[in-house]
């Protein structure tokens, strides 16, 4: 089986005034269809900056990023943007446009790439509905809690049929019993719903609902349990 | 993305910040009233010139004059005389032209009973310049066809000089008409006496070459006898007002009398003086039009902001996607927005500020000082909107907008993703 996404020795080095910091230092990680990916690791380990390489926003300094075949550095801005459509985010600050609707959050991947109205709406529909929220569609997000706000931008994530869905975090903001159930959806998502997850974390017991876990320390990648 | 998507996101953007983009708006509207207004009345009032120009102009006359003269000073030094009879070799020689006049022009005064007025004493054959000139027509009276040689016609301020319809005389009363001639260089005063036979309806207008309100009318014989043959002017009416026509007749008159005369045509003359409008009115506008560079600094200045507010949400829409010229899009929607909203408003105002001008800006304008204007001599200037104010206008404002807005909507444009996303 081809992996979804592939690095191989992903190096990132960043300038911090003249003093380069070394992220990312030879990442090497295959992601296949189905997989459910945990990346552990604390707070300026790299793990950021590997989330951003692997999600078409940012480009390698070394090293390659494959995805579904096609390595990101030969790609100019309009060909990144094109790739992101195919690639859901979930970020740990929900990251919702605070003026739309839960509804029209969900729908603004579609409208982006440009599908029409109609058809938008029926499709950020059946998302809301999955993710449970489809009684509170027309809601603000600060008119919604913390969790409700995680499920519209998991939603939104997936309103394109991405081929594999980033979190960065996504029950670093919400309380523990939320988070508990956020995860319960994401697993459900994974299992259910084939949906292909890499998720980042720096919490053990997020980690553990996957079904992979890799340590990430210092720039560099250590299975768990292969 | 697609056009109206991104107008309805950019919409609620504005929206979402009303004061601001109120404010931000406010500019353009005076921008574009300013323009409106300015414009509106420069044609109202070139509109208003030109109908004033031809009330006293027939468009299928020339002119012709001593060619040292002009219009103004005397002849005496060049020698060259225009003389009542040379009216024949003109429309003998001629054939584009339908009806002669020789006019004969004096300064002179009016005495009817203790009431003294300046008026210019003309000359000219009643039959004739009847034909040329509509508005030389009786009010009161009748313009007699055979007028005997005590004949005399009166300009409507003439006999009504303080436009309260009280009359200095009445039709067949006698009055007084003086001037002064030059025996051995002294001045003497001459006066001879008149019986009125007719007052001419108000004409307005500035009565270039036609019959004026501050004339009174002899005819062309008692001119003569009184005044020599000399005339200053001949009125030439061709048979039709073809540009071709009158340039060929101008040509051929002009070489009749040597090349020492001036030929002059009332189209040119309107001509000459609409170019001079176009180009005042331009310079207007342009003038309003520096309050628009200030209204497109003032968006620039506010798009530079919402986008450096906004980094986030550009970041997100990046990471869902969104190209470079899609957030382009979304920015100059906004500043689409703002330009037609203020440029609309704009308008609305502008008209309004036009009327309120034209009320009281310019009321009185065109009547005497010192005498209260009246609806009928005061020039009233009434705005005028030409479609093509109105869409320019309108283009006008967005333009300025739009192009104020790209240089935020291109600094959006290049924002990093990943920077985007991490600041806060």
């Amino acid at each position: 089986m081809k992996p979804v996404v592939e690095t191989v020795n992903l190096k990132k080095t960043y300038m911090l005034g003249r003093v380069p910091v070394h992220a990312l230092r030879g990442v090497n990680l295959k992601v296949y269809p189905g997989d459910f990916i945990a990346v552990l690791g604390p707070s300026g380990s790299g793990k950021s900056t590997l989330l951003n390489l692997i999600g078409a926003l940012d480009k390698p300094t070394e090293g390659e990023v494959i995805i579904d075949g096609i390595d990101i550095s030969t790609l100019n801005e309009d060909q990144l943007a094109e790739l992101r459509r195919k690639i859901g985010f979930v970020f740990q600050f929900f990251n919702l446009i605070p003026r739309l609707s839960a509804l029209e959050n969900v729908e603004l991947p579609l409208a982006i790439a440009g599908v029409v109205k109609s058809e938008r709406r029926k499709r950020a529909m059946e998302l809301l509905k999955i993710v449970g929220l489809e009684d509170r569609m027309k809601h603000k997000p600060t008119e919604l809690s913390g969790g409700e706000q995680q499920r519209v931008a998991i939603a939104r994530a997936l309103v394109n049929n991405p081929r594999y869905l980033l979190m960065d975090e996504p029950t670093g903001n919400i309380d523990s019993k939320t988070a508990a159930e956020i995860m319960k959806l994401v697993k459900k998502l994974n299992e259910e719903e084939g949906v292909t997850i890499i998720l980042v974390t720096h919490n053990q017991f997020v980690a553990n609902q996957a079904k992979r876990v890799v340590h990430i320390v210092d720039g560099v990648l250590r299975e768990e349990n292969t | 993305m697609k056009l109206t998507d991104a107008f309805s996101y950019a919409f609620g953007a504005i929206r979402l910040r009303k004061l601001r983009a109120a404010l931000t708006t406010l500019g353009v509207v005076i921008g574009i009233a300013a323009v409106v207004a300015l414009l509106s009345l420069g044609q109202g009032f070139q509109d208003a010139i030109t109908v004033q120009l031809q009330r006293g102009f027939a468009v299928d006359t020339l002119i012709v004059t001593p060619r040292s003269e002009m219009g103004m000073g005397t002849t005496e030094q060049s020698g060259f005389y225009l003389l009542v009879n040379d009216t024949e070799q003109i429309i003998n020689n001629v054939p584009e032209v339908k009806t002669v006049v020789a006019v004969i022009q004096r300064a002179g005064y009016i005495k009817a009973g203790n009431i003294s007025e300046m008026v210019t004493i003309v000359g000219v054959n009643f039959t004739e310049y009847m034909k040329i000139y509509s508005t030389f027509s009786a009010e009161m009276g009748k313009i007699p066809l055979n007028p005997s040689n005590d004949t005399v016609i009166l300009g409507a301020r003439v006999a009504d000089p303080w436009e309260n319809n009280t009359l200095i005389c009445g039709i067949n009363d006698s009055v007084e008409l003086l001037w002064t001639v030059r025996e051995n260089h002294i001045p003497v005063n001459v006066s001879y006496t008149f019986y009125v036979a007719a007052i001419l309806e108000e004409i307005g207008g500035f009565g270039f070459g036609g019959p004026s309100d501050r004339s009174v009318y002899i005819p062309i014989s008692t001119a003569v006898d009184l005044f020599g043959d000399k005339c200053n002017q001949i009125i030439v009416q061709l048979k039709d007002s073809k540009e071709e026509t009158i340039n060929t007749a101008s040509e051929k008159i002009r070489e009749l009398f040597g090349d020492q005369v001036s030929v002059i045509s009332s189209t040119a003359i309107l001509n000459t003086v609409e170019t001079v409008f176009s180009t005042v009115k331009i310079f207007l506008a342009g003038i309003a039009g520096i309050s628009l560079l200030v209204a497109g600094i003032g968006i620039m200045n506010i798009m530079i902001v919402s986008v450096m507010e906004r980094t986030r949400e550009i970041g997100i829409l990046k990471a869902l996607g969104a190209k470079n010229r899609t957030i382009m899009l979304i920015f100059i929607s906004e500043a689409v927005l703002i330009g037609l909203i203020g440029s609309t408003l704009g308008i609305g105002f502008g008209i309004l500020m036009a009327r309120v001008f034209s009320r009281f800006g310019f009321a009185g304008f065109g009547g005497r000082p010192g005498m209260e204007a009246t609806g009928t001599t005061a020039m009233t200037i009434v705005p005028v909107l030409t479609p093509i104010t109105l869409i320019g206008a309108l283009a006008f404002g967005i333009l300025v907008s739009v192009l104020f807005g790209l240089y935020p909507a291109w600094r959006a444009a290049k924002l990093k993703p990943v920077e985007a996303l991490r600041y806060e």
